[in-house]
């Protein structure tokens, strides 16, 4: 047990921060639901670092991290699937890829190379091609789309297909922890700030309490998507997406609370992350999908004489 | 990053389970009532002695008093296998946790030789005499008094809500020997000493946990003083620091939760809403654990942990309570009757937020030293 990182992890960090900081404030005049800079999604690729968690002394440990990193930014990018689904899968399909679950709109499908079907129970892989997908306006701070035409695929084994699901979980939860504590970063600056009664509203411990809670809440997310990419156990992938979900449905409506009015506004930046926290929430079924997901697999022993579980 | 245990972590905790297995008797659930219990006060002082006959007691303090140094890791997992276990050490995991380590940092020589040895042989229980009345959170506004006559002080005053009293041959003690913070000294205090009395506090929480002390006319030497004059604050400071994250709730929150799933499968009772409610409270547990794993990480590495310690303790908050509201509304048989480690879990649980520092306190900690809140007026 070591929650250090190591120097390469240190380096990969310390790199994408640099390329993150040209990207970390909306400008000024922005007011609509989606911010994305094509330059960001060409500067990740140029830099390698989609690749880099195939390098063995960094794995997908830091893959949840750069996914993590990347989630905090004003500025949307297909990199959660790329980071940690794409490599898990057979055959060399292209970046971007996206998800349709259920024929439902999803993040970044208008713009997907490759596309990964949830289809009940079934999970197919399919190249996507221009007439079959369409954008969608929404209120989900991601580029929406979906397909306009049904598209035929084969199912992947049943193992294959318990492994996105698994890779899918992480890559939700790391997008979440970063959404999270970015929202909680421009909330906490707007609690500082914002004075009524005389003093900060921040300083009320009423709000305290409850962005202490929601801190709790997004620290746990971040910890337990990290402990998942590192151990690639089912059970803690189902743990991690479940937390997540839980997390954001408390923490998006706290934060827009104690932002008052301005919390709905297109001016302040706050959606960004919050209405992408919403996009994430009915993915892989939801709350009660997790949840089956981990009485699946963290309880399957329980009541096999086993109780030292996780220990 | 390394989330797995290392081969000696790994025997090591193994060893631990063995010797649980080998030396808890047959019917330990029922006499585990909680730490404070006459039955397990009675049954920590023959444990205590063999785990530390068998060098499990106290691994990770200096070979000079009994251990073998042995890292943070070890005095977790350890700690993680008792408390699970349902904490055969009874109140002793206090000296092991943090009253032996302040005791070697701040201690005379005298006190040392005292206290030191019995506590690494297993053979003495500690209290705490720290809330009064009118002090809980707010500690610094003790009343109890230590007032110097020649070489002696003489304590008056009363202690609330604290654990092992009734048993404890020893009392680390706070009280006032001047004005405001820097006026609060410490004082090891035999229980046996004239003028102290204790009285027992029916709780909701278990035999034997809570009581009142009571100090009058408490004569004990200079001696009994523990560092300086006034310096109980910077002192009890560094030794909570240890106690924030000493008890490892969520290891005893998980067990509960896997055998309470274990028996709603058994009973066919393990449906929808069950499943929904045990994965909530699994993902708490998991959650607590890694954010104590976090700051046991950081102890390793010989880094005090800040702020991240009250995240660990909300955290563990949150476990013990998604477990017992869980037991509640699927096994509630286990509050009439049932299971006794379960039952024992639910009426502890309530504990958690409330020892160790109001889990309203971690939250003002988490608020202002960690997200840089503003602090509210006083």
């Amino acid at each position: 047990m070591d929650f250090a990182l190591n120097s390469d992890q240190i380096t990969l960090n310390s790199e994408l921060d640099k390329l993150a900081s040209k990207y970390a404030t909306s400008p000024t005049e922005f007011r609509g639901f989606v911010l994305e800079d094509k330059q960001l999604n060409l500067e990740l690729e140029q830099g390698g670092f989609f690749e880099a968690a195939e390098i063995p002394e960094l794995g997908p440990v830091s893959a949840a991290m750069m996914v993590e990193r990347l989630a905090r930014l004003p500025y949307t990018a297909e990199v959660g699937l790329s980071m940690l689904v794409g490599p898990q899968l057979n055959g060399d399909w292209p970046r971007p890829f996206a998800v349709v679950e259920n024929g439902r709109p999803g993040r970044f499908v208008a713009d997907a190379a490759t596309l990964i079907i949830l289809d009940g129970d079934k999970v197919g892989v399919v190249s996507a091609t221009p007439d079959a997908v369409e954008a969608v306006d929404s209120l989900f701070a991601y580029p929406m789309g979906r397909l306009n035409k049904s598209v035929v695929y084969t199912p992947l084994s049943e193992g294959e297909a318990a492994n996105v699901r698994k890779w899918l979980r992480i890559a939700l939860a790391a997008e979440a922890a970063g959404l999270l504590q970015a929202a909680l970063d421009a909330a906490t600056e707007h609690l500082t700030l914002r004075k009524q009664f005389g003093r900060p509203l921040g300083s009320f411990q009423a709000i305290q309490h409850r962005m202490a809670e929601c801190t709790v809440l997004a620290r746990g997310v971040r910890l337990l998507a990290i402990k998942a990419a590192w151990t690639g156990d089912a059970g803690d992938a189902a743990v991690a997406a479940l937390h997540a979900q839980e997390s954001a449905t408390r923490v998006v409506y706290d934060l827009h609370q104690f932002m008052g009015a301005m919390g709905m506004t297109l001016e302040f930046p706050l959606h960004l992350w919050t209405y992408r926290l919403k996009a994430l929430l009915p993915e892989l079924n939801g709350r009660g999908g997790q949840a089956q997901a981990v009485a699946e697999h963290c309880f399957k022993e329980s009541g096999n004489k086993k109780e030292h579980v996780n220990v | 990053m390394e989330f797995d245990w290392n081969q000696e972590q790994k025997e090591f905790r193994a060893t631990v389970r063995e010797f649980l297995a080998t030396h808890l008797p047959d019917n330990w659930e029922n006499i585990a009532h909680g730490p404070g219990s006459v039955a397990q006060s009675d049954f920590s002082r023959q444990f205590c002695g063999q785990l530390a006959d068998a060098g499990l007691l106290v691994p990770h303090w200096p070979e000079r008093w009994g251990g073998r140094d042995a890292d943070a890791w070890s005095a977790f997992i350890l700690a993680e296998e008792m408390w699970a276990a349902g904490e055969p050490r009874g109140g002793q995991y206090m000296n092991v946790n943090w009253i032996g380590p302040t005791l070697m940092r701040f201690g005379s020589e005298a006190q040392q030789e005292r206290y030191i040895t019995p506590m690494a042989q297993g053979q003495t229980i500690w209290c705490q005499g720290f809330s009064e009345p009118e002090s809980g959170s707010d500690l610094a506004s003790l009343r109890t008094k230590a007032e110097k006559q020649g070489d002696q002080f003489c304590i008056n005053g009363q202690k609330i809500w604290t654990s092992y009293a009734g048993e404890a041959e020893t009392c680390f003690l706070l009280a006032r020997t001047g004005a405001g913070k820097n006026g609060i000294s410490i004082f090891l205090v035999p229980m046996d000493t004239p003028g102290i009395d204790v009285v027992e506090i029916p709780s909701l929480i278990g035999e034997g946990d809570i009581h009142e002390v009571f100090f009058e006319n408490v004569m004990v030497p200079a001696s009994a003083m523990l560092g300086a004059e006034g310096q109980a604050w910077d002192i009890v400071r560094k030794a909570l620091s240890l106690e924030r994250v000493g008890i490892p709730r969520f290891a005893l929150a998980s067990r509960v939760l896997h055998r309470t799933v274990a028996k709603l499968k058994q009973l066919d009772r393990f449906h929808r809403g069950a499943e929904d409610q045990a994965a909530r409270a699994q993902a708490a547990c998991e959650a607590a654990r890694l954010f104590s794993y976090e700051i046991i990480d950081q102890r390793q590495k010989g880094i005090t942990a800040g702020p991240e310690a009250s995240v660990a303790r909300v955290a563990t908050v949150n476990a013990e309570r998604s477990v017992a509201e869980f037991v509640v509304e699927h096994l509630p048989e286990t509050l009439a009757g049932g299971d006794p480690l379960l039952l024992a879990h639910h009426q502890r649980g309530i504990v958690a937020g409330i020892a160790s520092g109001a889990a309203e306190i971690q939250l003002n900690l988490v608020a202002t030293q960690l997200l840089q809140l503003p602090r509210e007026p006083r």
